[in-house]
Parts: structure tokens; sequence; C-alpha cells
């Protein structure tokens, strides 16, 4: 239990990425399954933040009389730099595949007039009739 | 109960997170869906300012809670806003449940591997990015330490990663900009029963609060941009905040307000053009006897005197990514709003 609370971060990263992965399995509505796949990658991308955490850290922005005496610097007052910066850019990169996923739903709407996985497979059926 | 090693605040917004994500997966109203979603994404950006990545929240603010819920929104409105709640089988909700407890249950049973939460001494911590720390200033007299390691050291990935932006953008256009889009037009009785009875883009309030915070959204965009050096920021930020400008531009007045000033081959060949400066400083680099995208060369043919060429160089990089994010997000926006056809939308 108390490993549990001491990893909290990591617990709810676990929850959230289960949520995603529920919404992207059982859901009917295709929109909703996006969602769930955003829900997914902000789990992976909070891990990730959590990883890169200290204690007592502040921002990885140097200060004007540290950055004037480079010796002055104590790598643990910074969180680490690295995590975050592969975070930023996955994050752009989700909003664009997050546009993918749903340029298919509408090209998927135009084609068979339903978002519910139900009709849709409905509708290819009395195609194929 | 034993003293938290997390800030308690941070406990309440963990919670709240996981309490925003169920609701919005449990709407049954789409379009409430997609809000509750940019709720969330909020949440996450207080939780990871809070931890210390500035930069990160910055992005999430712009990208997770702006640009990616009007995506969601203008998809809704090109489909339908509303979903039919059948529920599945029993035998398949089992299923998926067992899947998803299993799966659960294996990344939780590695959590006492982990180590333990603001660990400064853990492998992440402690191998590689004690460099970045220490060297910036000396390197690159950069700061910001997430900006020199985006721009400076780890600049290839940033490029794939532009370039992935730059692929999606053109996955979306092959999708929904086909010929049969490209050569449908209006149809009346279909726009009479598309359009709701309030018309949001003829309301005098909105236009004109647009077009006062448009000029300040861009000066800040460009701000954020060119000082991605010293504060938090930088080019993907700065063109997303951009491309936002241009979208509340497109929702406010209309879609064709917008074409008429961006043409579709000048967007298109704007989104390249950003990839296209970013991988010319590589080569400039190169051909000035250097390593790939390694800046120091670049310091006869950049201002400034002795070994700021790496800073400089990484403002051009930015200046690069910001044009590519910015436009592809326009484009986007245009393609999911006019479901490609380029006329008429959200």
């Amino acid at each position: 239990m108390e490993n549990l609370i001491a990893n909290f971060n990591y617990v709810i990263v676990v929850i959230l990425m289960m949520i995603g992965l529920w919404a992207m399995l059982a859901q009917k509505n295709l929109i909703k399954k996006c969602i769930g796949m955003a829900i997914f990658q902000t789990g992976i991308i909070l891990f990730f933040i959590s990883i890169g955490a200290k204690n007592e850290a502040k921002v990885p922005i140097l200060s004007k009389f540290v950055a004037e005496n480079p010796p002055a610097i104590i790598v643990n007052d910074y969180a680490n730099p690295l995590t975050q910066i592969l975070m930023l850019t996955a994050i752009v990169v989700g909003v664009s595949t997050l546009g993918v996923g749903l340029a298919i739903v509408q090209k998927i709407y135009l084609e068979y007039g339903a978002i519910e996985e139900n009709e849709i497979l409905a509708r290819i059926d009395s195609e194929d009739e | 109960m034993p003293s938290l090693p997390i800030w308690e605040f941070d406990v309440l917004l963990l919670v709240l997170v996981v309490l925003f994500a169920l609701i919005s997966l449990s709407i049954r109203n789409l379009m409430g869906a997609a809000i509750v979603f940019g709720a969330y994404s909020f949440m996450m950006c207080l939780i990871w300012a809070g931890m210390g990545a500035v930069d990160v929240a910055f992005t999430e603010a712009a990208v997770g809670a702006g640009v990616s819920t009007v995506f969601i929104v203008s998809t809704i409105y090109n489909t339908s806003a509303t979903m039919q709640n059948k529920p599945g089988g029993l035998t398949f909700k089992l299923f998926i449940g067992l899947v998803v407890t299993l799966t659960g249950a294996f990344l939780l049973s590695a959590l006492p591997d982990f180590p333990e939460w603001g660990d400064s001494e853990s492998p992440a911590n402690a191998v590689v990015a004690p460099y970045y720390i220490k060297n910036t200033i000396t390197d690159a007299h950069v700061p910001n330490v997430v900006t020199s390691v985006l721009a400076d050291y780890r600049g290839f990935d940033t490029l794939l990663e532009t370039t992935v932006v730059f692929i999606a953008c053109i996955a979306i256009y092959s999708i929904l900009r086909t010929e049969t889009a490209k050569s449908k037009t209006d149809e009346p009785e279909e726009e009479i029963a598309v359009l709701p009875s309030y018309d949001p883009s003829d309301s005098l309030i909105v236009r004109q609060a647009s077009r006062f915070m448009i000029p300040f959204m861009q000066l800040f965009a460009l701000y954020v941009i060119a000082h991605g050096h010293y504060s938090p920021g930088g080019g993907f930020q700065g063109g997303v905040i951009l491309g936002a400008s241009l979208i509340l531009l497109a929702i406010s007045f209309d879609l064709k307000f917008l074409l008429g000033h961006w043409s579709e081959k000048s967007l298109m060949l704007l989104v390249a053009s950003g990839v296209f400066l970013y991988a010319a400083v590589g080569l400039a680099c190169v051909f000035m006897g250097g390593n790939y995208l390694d800046y120091v060369v670049l310091d006869p043919i950049l201002p400034g005197k002795g070994d700021m060429a790496r800073s400089h160089g990484i403002l051009l990089v930015e200046i690069g990514v910001g044009i590519t994010v910015m436009f592809s997000m326009v484009a986007i926006h245009i393609n999911l709003a006019s479901n490609g056809r380029f006329d008429r939308g959200l």
C-alpha cells in the first residue's frame, strides 16, 4: 500500500492507459475511439514527465546568475530536460495523428453514412448481399 | 498515512484527470465529450507544469486544449452530433474487461521495480541528462535547456518529428481532398438542412472580438518563437499559436474568408518550406565542412561574434519548425472543417 502511494503518479498512468485502451476496444463510436487514443497517449506522456521529475527541482531554465557562472550549476536543481523534449515533440505529432484519425472517420462517414461500428458493419453486410 | 512524496495538490489533479477521462468517454453527447476532453487537457497541463515541465505544459495548452478540440468539433460538425447507445453483448464486454484488467495488472506488477518518484539518481536522471544541463551555456549560450536539447543536441529527432507532422498533413490531404471532393459543389437544399438556427459566423461580437485578438495572438506567438532560448516556448508552441490564430479567423468569419488570403497551393508550399528550411540549415553545415546540423561551422556566415553560432542555428531551425507546424495546423483544420471540399465548413 505504501508503495502505491509513493508511486501514485505511475498508478494513475496505468489507469489512464487502461481507460484509453478500453475506449479504443469497447466504444462503438469512432470519435470516442479517437478520444480514447488521445487519452492513452497523454498517459504515456505523464509517465515520461513523472520519470524526469525530481524532488525540490525547478524548471530547466537556468537563471541569469547561474548562466554567467557555469561552474555554479547544480544539476539536481533542475528537472530532467531530456524526457521533456521527447514528450514536447510527441504532443505535436500526436495532434497530427489525431487529425489523420479524424480524417479517416470523416471518410468513413462519407462512404457509409455512419460513425457507429455496428451500423457500418450492417451497411457493409447489406452491400455484400 | 505516510507523507506523500508528491505535492498534495497534484494528488487532487491526478484524481480529477481520471474522472474527466471517464466523463468524456461516457457522455453520450459527442460535443460535450469534446469539451470535457479539452478540460482534461488543461488539467494535464497543470500537472506537468507542477512537475517542472513548463515547455510541455505550454505545448499541451496550445495543442491539446485548443487545436485538437477544434479538430474533434469539426469532425462532429461533418458527421453526426449524437451517438446511439447500443451496448454490445455481455461476452464481448467481459472479454474486453478481461483484456484491459490483465494488461493493467501486468503493468502494475512492474510498479515496485520503478525508481521512486522524484529520485534524482534514477537511471533516466543520472546518466545523460546532467551533461545537457551542465554544458548548455558553454556550448550553445542557451539558458533554456529544453530548447538547446530540442534543436541542437537532438536536432535529428526534431527534424524527423517535423517531417512526421508534414507527412500527417499530406496523409490528410490524400484521404479527404479527393477528386470527388474537389468537383463537389454546394447543394443549396443540403445547406439549409445543415445550417443551425443560430449562425455564429453572423455574430458581430465574435467577429469584432477576434478581429481585436488575432494581431495580439500573432505577436505573442512570434515572441514565443524568438524568445524560446530564454523562456518556455519555441517553434512548436509558437507555430501552434500562429496556426490557432488563423483557425480562429476561419471560425469567426468564414472558411472562404481565410481561403481568400491563403490559397491551397501556397499553404502546402509553406508547410513544405518549413521542413526544407530545417533540412537546408543542416545541409549548409555540411557544405561549410562540418557534420549535418552541426551549427558551429556556420559561424562565418551568421551575425554575432565568437561562439554564438549554435544559438543562431537553433533560432533558424525553430523558425522552420514554426512555419511547418503553423501551416500544417491550418491545412488540417481546413480539410477537416470542410470535409476536403475547401468551400465552406465550420
